[in-house]
């Protein structure tokens, strides 16, 4: 089952075009992971994707449904974490888990559950405002999956999170579909089937195709970062600006 | 019965949050009482007067305070990014507006609370149970428009100036029928005392039973674009 399908996809915020043209594909229970420097496009699409933006063009089919229309309907079945929690400081972890869930028509099991999952039980009680950015990161993890949702969108939810974040993510994606937008490869690498390289909202090629991997973009422990600032190890960036214009590599999955 | 359960998940949220953060309603009460003093001196009531200027003291209070309360129902909800997450829920556009609406109301009323009586104690007026329904009467409809406004609002970066801008003009009638309808009843008039002219108690109610009909239609356009 195709879980993802976007065709020509695109988004425009006034003249400037943010994101593509841009056709994609996400087959159910793929790990997809989504790369590329600042302003690439990253979190226009996963706004997207997940239903919270209208594409300017093109066409979004999720779980079969069209996108933009039928938004209400696949809600129920998508999870997303942006740049920005959507919690709230004055309640405590397991309010703020409690009232997504009874919008979700849950009960405090649920936010219990989700709670348990991301290893915060302990915290249960305390305000998110007296939570480390980590722990809030984690709550809003928790939300994410609260509702067992069946695709998950994840806007750089390594960002504030521990050495043990990855194995939560892990945990986390186990059994979905996951689209996560990451600066981090190895964690991308580790945890995801395959990946997407934007480029000035461009498709700009698999960053785990050999002839990538092999001038050092997407090297395991590397960075797109640092292959963008010329810094050592980031010969990329002298490859970067050839990466849309040269001929689309083959598509390779990990493995 | 989701519909309602969401509203009030969502009402009892922003309440609760209310309640522990402590930022509006202490805000909301110092600007009535400071008002009112400012009103006293500036319209040198004690001097005789205070009938007729009363209802227009009262009204004017109430909208400068209903465009405080209002201001921030979905500002900080747009900036946090938690507005965004409560729309990706089954919940619905709709519910999240008439929750959002029905603890901006509780809490204009709980300042009504507090207008009231120093109204009574500062300008002498008269407060009985016609001027508690007029003023909740309108309390309804009022909040529900700009709850409305105030979403739309929270969109652009001139959210403050927009938001007045917005909502004043289509405040005029509850303004209008209320002050009214406030006047007769502070002349010690009651429910039925002004039914020849237009019986202000069921204007009140039309126009409440409009905007929230209008207001709950338009919510899923200005919530969720």
């Amino acid at each position: 089952m195709i879980v993802v399908r976007a065709r020509s996809l695109v988004q425009r915020f006034g003249d400037r075009v943010a994101l593509g043209p841009l056709d994609l594909e996400l087959a159910a229970g793929e790990r997809l992971a989504v790369l590329g420097g600042n302003g690439a496009g990253k979190t226009t699409l996963l706004r997207l994707l997940a239903t919270v933006a209208r594409p300017a063009g093109g066409r979004l089919e999720l779980f079969g449904l069209e996108a933009t229309r039928q938004r209400e309907r696949l809600r129920a079945r998508l999870g997303y974490v942006g740049h920005q929690l959507g919690l709230y400081p004055t309640l405590t972890a397991l309010e703020n888990l409690e009232f997504f869930a009874r919008l979700h028509g849950l009960g405090r099991e649920a936010a219990w559950r989700a709670l348990e999952t991301v290893g915060m039980g302990e915290l249960a009680r305390r305000r998110l405002e007296r939570l480390s950015r980590g722990q809030q990161q984690r709550l809003a993890l928790a939300r994410s999956v609260l509702h067992g949702p069946e695709l998950l969108i994840l806007d750089e939810p390594d960002a504030s999170l521990d050495a043990e974040g990855g194995e939560l993510l892990g945990t986390l994606f186990q059994g979905r579909s996951v689209v996560m937008a990451t600066h981090d490869l190895a964690l991308a690498r580790r945890l995801c089937d395959r990946a997407v390289l934007l480029r000035a909202g461009r498709d700009a090629g698999d960053p785990w195709a050999p002839w990538l991997l092999r001038d050092g973009l997407g090297a395991p422990g590397g960075s797109w970062h640092r292959a963008r600032a010329g810094e050592p190890g980031g010969e990329a960036s002298s490859l970067a600006p050839t990466i849309g214009s040269a001929e689309r590599p083959e598509r390779v999955r990990r493995g | 019965m989701r519909f309602a359960a969401a509203a009030l998940a969502v009402a009892g949220k922003d309440l609760r949050c209310e309640l522990r953060g402590k930022e509006l309603l202490p805000a909301l009460a110092q600007f009535v009482v400071l008002s009112l003093v400012i009103a006293g001196f500036a319209f040198d009531l004690g001097s005789g007067g205070e009938a007729r200027l009363s209802p227009g003291v009262l009204w004017l209070v109430l909208v400068f305070a209903g465009l405080l309360a209002f201001g921030r129902t979905f500002a900080a909800e747009r900036d946090s990014g938690s507005l965004e997450a409560m729309l990706l829920t089954p919940a619905g556009p709709s519910a999240i507006f008439a929750g959002k609406a029905l603890a901006a109301t509780v809490l204009l009323v709980a300042c009504e609370a507090v207008l009231l009586p120093a109204m009574a104690v500062f300008l002498a007026s008269p407060i009985s149970l016609a001027v508690v329904a007029t003023v909740t009467l309108a309390t309804v409809g009022m909040a529900s428009l700009g709850c409305l406004f105030a979403a739309l609002a929270a969109q652009t970066r001139a959210r403050e100036l927009l938001l007045p801008v917005l909502a004043l003009p289509l405040w005029i009638p509850f303004v209008v029928v209320g002050s009214r309808a406030v006047q007769v009843a502070m002349s010690g008039g009651g429910f039925g005392a002004w039914s020849p002219e237009g019986q202000p108690y069921a204007v009140l109610l039309d126009f409440d039973i409009l905007f929230l009909v209008v207001t709950s239609l338009a919510a899923r356009f200005v919530l969720d674009d």
